[in-house]
């Protein structure tokens, strides 16, 4: 029972400062969730004056070390080792658990992606810290510097908030495609800060014998989605979505049921158990607006409807609503798309 | 040697009744019905299916009031041999961390354990945080958002549905496997079993028992609290119809708004 000790408050919550986010990476590269990460991190960390500190581990992280000064990041703390490669738990936890001793941070965002919330909880009890899992907002109190962690609950109608008055640090993990990417700075001035690190053989023992990638559409990246759900009737449907997608620089996304029915694959699924995408353009094209559907688009700045139903539960979350058949009002909205790109504005901006 | 496999589960209101106090803004628990949470049910198969191989002993276990007996029940009349409910009135209002050192501590003091299994999450506080935390208090591995786990040999080997792909993980034991909702498809109770399992009971321990000081666990031992909850108001939006004949009409004005661009096809 080595391990069995309840959390003790942090005898001086003042010895704790600044702000540490978990850089997750996929094949090299900083995944779009850590950028997201980065973000919200120097905001808050600009608010009370204090640092953010970038975690990083991996094989060879001098590219990403560089990509995460990039964005403004102070420091980036990394570990490097052959074994770090690609992420398992307890190298990972305890390597970042040992940097959280040693600096003390007040607050600690991570990334609610699935390795993030692998991690996420195994350091929280390593530092016996308090953490608020799959945030939506994340501020900081300027006086006290409590971090505010806001979650969604109950289906998504309420969010809960909640604080972490006497632990440090104050840890939350953060849902993907919520929080933006910032902006690139302009002369990076980041303190790289890279260790080689010993790994204890005994953290080694899970193997990871392969990893199956599935070639996935990121929606979360696109200005404008076009999506399809049941009201397509059929699987040629999402045919006119995608000219229509195609006309105006976009991609097509879909409902849960449409992709369960095998019409599209799961990757253009939006929605809580989908991708959320937050696009300047949504247009859901016989799509109910069930509340599962709703979450993983309704911060969309723009959306347009096309529904049968002038009674249908997508209405109150659209800015325009085309209450029409799909199949008469989709190839209407490609020909005025296509004849506007024709007219003499258009050429003139090109 | 018996493999000795653990499950956590966990009882939750059922998601379609889901009846929220307007007043306190609080669930309001007398007129929901509770049931097992899903991914759980689908961690005991994971379970029972190491066990109809190699006759492994199944035992689950749960932290919470003493009407999640039912659950408890349930589990055995599916195929587990022994239940064990972390049951105290100081363990309420637990956030992730007292949650975890309270199971942590029910495992310990059953003694040994091969396999723990845990669903992904539960559909009540989606946090999947307790399995994991559960691991590290016990030091031991973990994969999380299994399916397809397979016992060999000292060894679980499973898939992790990770968001760009699947991974293939082999971990010898003792390790925590969480597992996906929908990964299997439970198998049902027999009435045989329900009524063996009625007749037994279920074995409700405490704080005293399980070697836990009161202050440890539930709301004086979260490092979290919830300072309030507010109803998630949604952007307001107008909602303007727009007729198929007037179509020309709205992509003049989505291009005017600048919400398409033309630079940008
Ligand atoms: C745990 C859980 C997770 C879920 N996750 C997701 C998720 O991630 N994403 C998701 O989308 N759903 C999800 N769902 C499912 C969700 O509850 C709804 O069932 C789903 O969103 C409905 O899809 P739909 O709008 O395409 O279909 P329907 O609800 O059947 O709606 C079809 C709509 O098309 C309209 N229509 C019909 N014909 C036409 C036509 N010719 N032209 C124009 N309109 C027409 C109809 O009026 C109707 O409004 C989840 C459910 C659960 C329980």
């Amino acid at each position: 029972m080595a391990g069995i000790k309840f959390a003790t408050p942090a005898a001086k919550p003042d010895e704790y400062r600044n702000v540490f986010v978990f850089l997750e990476t996929r094949e090299d590269k900083l995944i779009k969730p850590a950028l997201e990460m980065i973000g919200v991190g120097k905001k808050i960390a600009d608010k009370v004056g204090e640092k953010l500190y970038c975690v990083l581990l991996g094989k060879d992280i001098k590219k990403e070390a560089d990509e995460a000064a990039s964005y403004g990041c102070d420091v980036i703390l990394g570990a490097e080792s052959p074994d770090l490669g690609t992420y398992r738990t307890l190298p990972y936890s305890r390597i970042i658990s040992d940097f959280v001793k040693e600096e003390k941070p007040n607050i600690f965002l991570i990334p609610a992606t699935r390795n993030g919330r692998d991690l996420a909880s195994r350091i929280a009890v390593s530092c016996e810290a308090g953490v608020t899992a799959d945030c939506t907002e994340l501020d900081i109190e300027q006086d006290t510097r409590i971090l505010s962690a806001n979650r969604p609950t109950y289906g998504e109608s309420m969010l809960a908030e909640i604080l972490c008055k006497k632990h440090r640090p104050q840890m939350a993990t953060a849902r993907p495609g919520i929080f933006p990417v910032p902006e690139k700075v302009k002369s990076p001035k980041g303190e790289i800060r890279i260790k080689k690190a010993n790994i204890d053989p005994s953290l080694l023992k899970k193997e990871v014998l392969e990893f199956r990638k599935k070639n996935t559409v990121d929606l979360t990246d696109s200005k404008v989605v076009v999506s399809g759900g049941m009201g397509l009737g059929k699987p040629e449907g999402f045919g006119i979505l995608k000219e229509l997608a195609g006309e105006i620089g976009g991609v097509v996304g879909s409902s849960r049921p449409a992709v369960d029915m095998g019409w599209i694959t799961r990757d253009h699924q939006v929605g809580q158990t989908g991708q959320t995408v937050r696009p300047r353009l949504y247009i859901a094209a016989g799509i109910s607006g069930k509340i599962q559907h709703i979450m993983g688009m309704k911060n969309s700045e723009t959306i347009l409807s096309i529904n049968t139903d002038p009674g249908a539960e997508i209405l109150k979350y659209s800015d325009y609503v085309i209450n029409a058949d799909l199949y008469e009002a989709i190839p209407a909205l490609i020909n005025s798309i296509r004849e506007k790109k024709k007219s003499p504005a258009a050429a003139a901006k090109k | 040697m018996t493999l000795e496999i653990i499950v956590m589960v966990k009882q939750v209101p059922d998601k379609q009744e889901v009846v929220i106090d307007p007043v306190t803004m609080n669930l309001n628990r007398s007129l929901t019905r509770n049931v097992t949470n899903s991914a759980d049910e689908n961690a005991l198969e994971a379970a029972l299916r190491i066990k109809d191989k190699t006759g492994a002993n199944v035992t689950v276990v749960s932290m919470g009031p003493p009407q999640a007996e039912t659950t408890m029940i349930e589990c055995l009349a599916r195929g587990a041999d022994r239940a064990i409910l972390a049951s105290d009135r100081f363990f309420g209002g637990a956030d992730t961390y007292p949650t975890g050192l309270t199971i942590a501590a029910t495992i310990s003091k059953i003694g040994k354990f091969d396999i723990i299994f845990a669903g992904e999450e539960s559909s009540d506080s989606s946090t999947g945080h307790v399995g994991p935390g559960v691991a590290e208090f016990l030091d031991i591995d973990q994969i999380t958002y299994a399916s397809n786990v397979e016992y060999e040999d000292g060894h679980v080997i499973a898939d992790r549905e990770l968001e760009g792909g699947t991974e293939i993980v082999k971990v010898p034991l003792p390790v925590l496997v969480t597992v996906l909702l929908n990964s299997n498809t439970p198998r049902m109770q027999t009435l045989r079993r329900k009524i063996d399992a009625t007749r037994k009971g279920i074995e409700m321990w405490d704080h005293d028992k399980i070697g836990l000081q009161p202050e440890w666990v539930g709301v004086r031992g979260s490092p979290t609290i919830v300072r309030k909850m507010n109803p998630i108001r949604e952007k307001e939006r107008a909602a303007k119809k727009i007729e198929v004949r007037n179509i020309k009409e709205l992509v003049d004005e989505l291009y005017e708004k600048n919400i398409l661009k033309l630079e940008e096809e």
